[in-house]
């Protein structure tokens, strides 16, 4: 640590949440180490097909901020890294941070010889399970850094059919894990969130009946680099379903799974409605729901969509999902609250409206999670968190967030080098 | 607007189910999720969601004639998987109490729920009297234990103690009593229930015979999908047939079923499967509610220990009393006798027309009212 130079920021968590904290304090001209656990940088918002309210993809934003990532010397990449360790006081932390090997160096081209000798698959994480990749893959399209990876817990023994196609050597199988300890002045937690697991709403058949899938599933069959090219299928038959329905509070504002509201499921179901019915004409939407929160600014798209008259929508919490194993269709059963009617109906394809669960695998100790799990925002001078490990929130929020965070990254770092105090 | 309607909500109603074991049911938010994760809850008759609205707005009369909460078996599917930690399987419980004491005209039942001084203390008054009745050296006309005679303290003389003539009398008397005081509360029931429907006698004659099949056997309860409700149907059965058959034991033939000799009986049979079906039901139930097992027996009122236990003291002192008496224990047999209606009476007086046990007509009676309801709407 020189005089007046602070040593850099890490952050942990490549998402949109990390990847804004790093741009705009890298921007300052404080050096910034950027640790992301997968591959490839974006999170949860490289998956989505469009941002809400205003329909257009997230892809966009996301190349603005690898351009910027890309043009600022002062900040450093490092994917399939996770921190191990903290020691040190604000202005001078000692991480260690574990880098599992790409096997892939930066000479590679993407010309994705590799992926077709492989012969292994694996489970296509990035889209949700709906599907399968090689071990050999490249994490996604707008992948950055835009290098293949190779999952070696995929690979056949002995296997180096990869390594052999490859002609410009960029492959090399015995590259070892390396465990670095990197100098901090200040750490921004943006480990992000998950998708509540389904399976565990043991009355609504995720997991038994197959045309019951998750919001974040279908955000990737929406998306035209998903699983289905960007069409809403039904797992079980392929079938472009007539009737969907929308269980909201899959798992949110129960006390028996989530006790608080996830904050962007019903803007996320509308959107999900609005895509469906630009695609299918044909296609009627039920939307089951406690209550619409879609506050903000968000109440006007909401009310757009819930214009439509296909698009149905039933106060009341769905309590079971059946499937008719002749015809994969679902019977859902709920009552119209407003009407005073219960019923059990019938729908071609089910969409579970799981909540966000905070990741907090990855975060430092100091910031301790409240008794939802979400991080507190300050655990100690220096270590921050941002974004929806904090509290659930929709992309623009996290941004904010994630901005307003970086700004008391920055005053810690200067703090470290500065006599007045 | 000359279809407007002024509703006057009753603000005190949230606070008499409160009271009565509702003290979550503010905390719902209407999601419903109660209605439908419930397999005995319906179209026609939905609950425990609207109910429980109902109640957080006051509205008395819509509950008043809603036989909904009878329909309900309390397995707890609803509370386990309520949301909110609502606890609308209790708040159903609740509203049976509370029906309990809006049914009653004599207003005991209200005074009884509402404090458990006056539950006591009218069960220890008619404690009291069946007591003196024996006690007291009067001439009542009954055999008083004054009145035995040395030859009757020397080996059981049930006859001289407590003449059957005389006790069947009571029995009859106690019979007519309880079940004019549960005949009347039952037709306040009825005719609440009813006054928003126009219902037509043949509609009432068509579903008399399931009334009858239901009171006798609970089979709706089997409708109820619940993991446990089969044993819970059963040990109920159990203890219906039990209390059915001392009842027509004590009530109809007594003079059959009092009596001296060691002899075998034909009905000594029925007097023990009675004891024994009454003994291990009470027990049992009154076990669960101590290990809080299930949803059903996590929250008891005294009202709900009230009604198992002294079955249990009733059922227990009987069986004691006969051992007794088979053994030649003279004044044991006769101390035992005077327990054994000392608990009995009171808890038949208080508990039948009353009480918890009053379920065993309104039950039966609401399932009835739902269906001639429901048969009257599909004809309109």
């Amino acid at each position: 640590m020189s005089a007046n130079s602070p040593n850099p920021v890490l952050i942990i968590g490549g998402g949109i949440a990390g990847l804004t904290a790093a741009v705009e304090l890298a921007d300052t001209g404080v050096e910034v180490v950027l640790v992301e656990k997968s591959a490839s940088l974006g999170g949860r918002v490289a998956r989505l097909h469009q941002y809400f309210p205003k329909l257009c993809p997230p892809t966009c934003g996301l190349e603005m901020h690898y351009r910027r990532v890309r043009e600022n010397a002062g900040i450093t990449v490092l994917t399939l890294a996770e921190v191990t360790g903290v020691t040190g006081s604000a202005g001078d932390y000692e991480v260690e941070v574990r880098v599992r090997p790409r096997f892939v160096s930066e000479a590679c081209t993407l010309c994705g010889d590799c992926e077709r000798v492989c012969p292994a698959e694996r489970p296509d994480e990035f889209n949700y399970g709906l599907g399968t990749t090689k071990a050999a893959y490249l994490p996604h399209g707008v992948a950055y850094p835009a290098a293949y990876a190779i999952d070696r817990a995929a690979c056949p023994e002995g296997c180096k059919a990869c390594e052999e196609a490859c002609k410009y050597q960029a492959i090399r199988l015995n590259a070892q894990t390396e465990v670095r300890t990197v100098k901090a002045s200040a750490i921004v937690a943006a480990t992000g969130w998950k998708p509540y697991d389904a399976a565990k709403l043991e009355h609504l058949g995720f997991g038994q009946c197959r045309n019951v899938v998750t919001n974040v599933m279908l955000e990737r069959m929406a998306a035209a680099d998903g699983p289905t090219a960007g069409r809403i299928l039904r797992p079980s038959d392929g079938k472009e379903p007539r009737t969907v329905a929308f269980v909201q509070c899959a798992g949110s504002r129960d006390e028996n799974h989530l006790p608080y509201c996830s904050a962007v499921c019903c803007t996320a179901s509308l959107k999900h409605a609005a895509y469906i019915r630009a695609l299918y004409p044909e296609t009627a939407i039920t939307i089951f729901y406690i209550d619409v929160r879609t506050p903000g600014r968000l109440e006007e798209f909401g009310a757009k969509v819930q214009h439509d008259a296909d698009v149905r929508m039933v106060k009341g919490k769905v309590a079971r999902v059946e499937e008719n194993p002749a015809t994969g269709d679902l019977l859902v059963t709920a009552e119209d609250v407003l009407a005073n009617r219960k019923s059990t109906e019938h729908f071609e394809l089910v969409v579970l409206a799981t909540g966000i669960v905070p990741e907090t695998e990855g975060l430092p100790a100091a910031l301790k999670p409240d008794e939802c799990g979400f991080a507190g925002k300050n655990g100690s001078p220096g270590i921050y968190a941002a974004g929806c490990v904090c509290r659930p929130a929709e992309v623009s929020a996290t941004v904010q967030d994630a901005t307003g965070t970086a700004l008391k990254a920055l005053q810690c770092a200067n703090r470290s080098v500065s006599h007045v105090r | 607007m000359k279809d407007a309607r002024t509703v006057e909500p009753d603000v005190e109603l949230i606070a008499s189910l409160m009271a009565a074991g509702g003290a979550d049911l503010k905390k719902c938010m209407q999601c419903s999720n109660c209605t439908c994760v419930c397999s005995l809850s319906t179209p026609e008759d939905d609950f425990p969601r609207r109910q429980i609205l109902h109640a957080q707005w006051g509205l008395k009369d819509r509950l008043l004639t809603d036989v909904s909460p009878w329909l309900c078996h309390y397995c707890g599917d609803c509370t386990e998987h309520c949301p909110r930690q609502a606890n609308p399987g209790e708040a159903m419980m609740a509203l049976r109490r509370y029906l309990t004491g809006q049914y009653d005209w004599t207003g005991l039942s209200l005074l009884m729920y509402r404090s458990e001084a006056w539950a006591i203390g009218v069960l220890l008054a008619v404690s009291l009297v069946v007591v003196l009745l024996f006690t007291v050296p009067a001439n009542f006309g009954f055999g008083l234990l004054s009145q035995a005679g040395p030859a009757a303290r020397a080996t059981v003389m049930l006859d001289k103690f407590a003449p059957k003539e005389i006790v069947h009398i009571g029995d009859t008397l106690l019979a007519s009593l309880l079940g004019v005081l549960l005949l009347t509360n039952a037709a306040r029931m009825f005719r609440i229930a009813t006054r928003d429907t126009h219902i037509p006698l043949g509609v009432y004659l068509r579903h008399l015979p399931g009334f009858v099949v239901q009171g006798v056997t609970q089979k709706r309860w089997r409708e109820c999908d619940a993991g446990d409700s089969f044993k819970n149907w059963l040990r109920h059965l159990i203890l219906v047939t039990g209390y059915a058959t001392i009842f027509l034991l004590v009530v109809v033939f007594l003079p059959w079923f009092q009596v001296q000799d060691h002899s075998f009986h034909w009905n000594s049979l029925l007097g023990y499967y009675a004891s024994a079906a009454l003994l291990g039901a009470s027990a049992w139930m009154i076990g669960d509610r101590m290990a809080q097992s299930g949803e059903m027996h996590r929250f008891s009122q005294p009202s709900d220990w009230m009604f198992p236990g002294l079955l249990f003291v009733t059922a227990l002192t009987g069986v004691l009393l006969n051992v007794c008496r088979l053994l030649d224990q003279a004044m044991p047999t006769y101390v035992l006798y005077v327990v054994h209606l000392a608990v009995a009476v009171p808890m038949l007086v208080v508990e039948v027309p009353f009480g918890k046990w009053a379920h065993l007509l309104y039950r039966p009676l609401a399932i009835y009212i739902a269906a001639v309801k429901k048969s009257a709407l599909q004809t309109q």
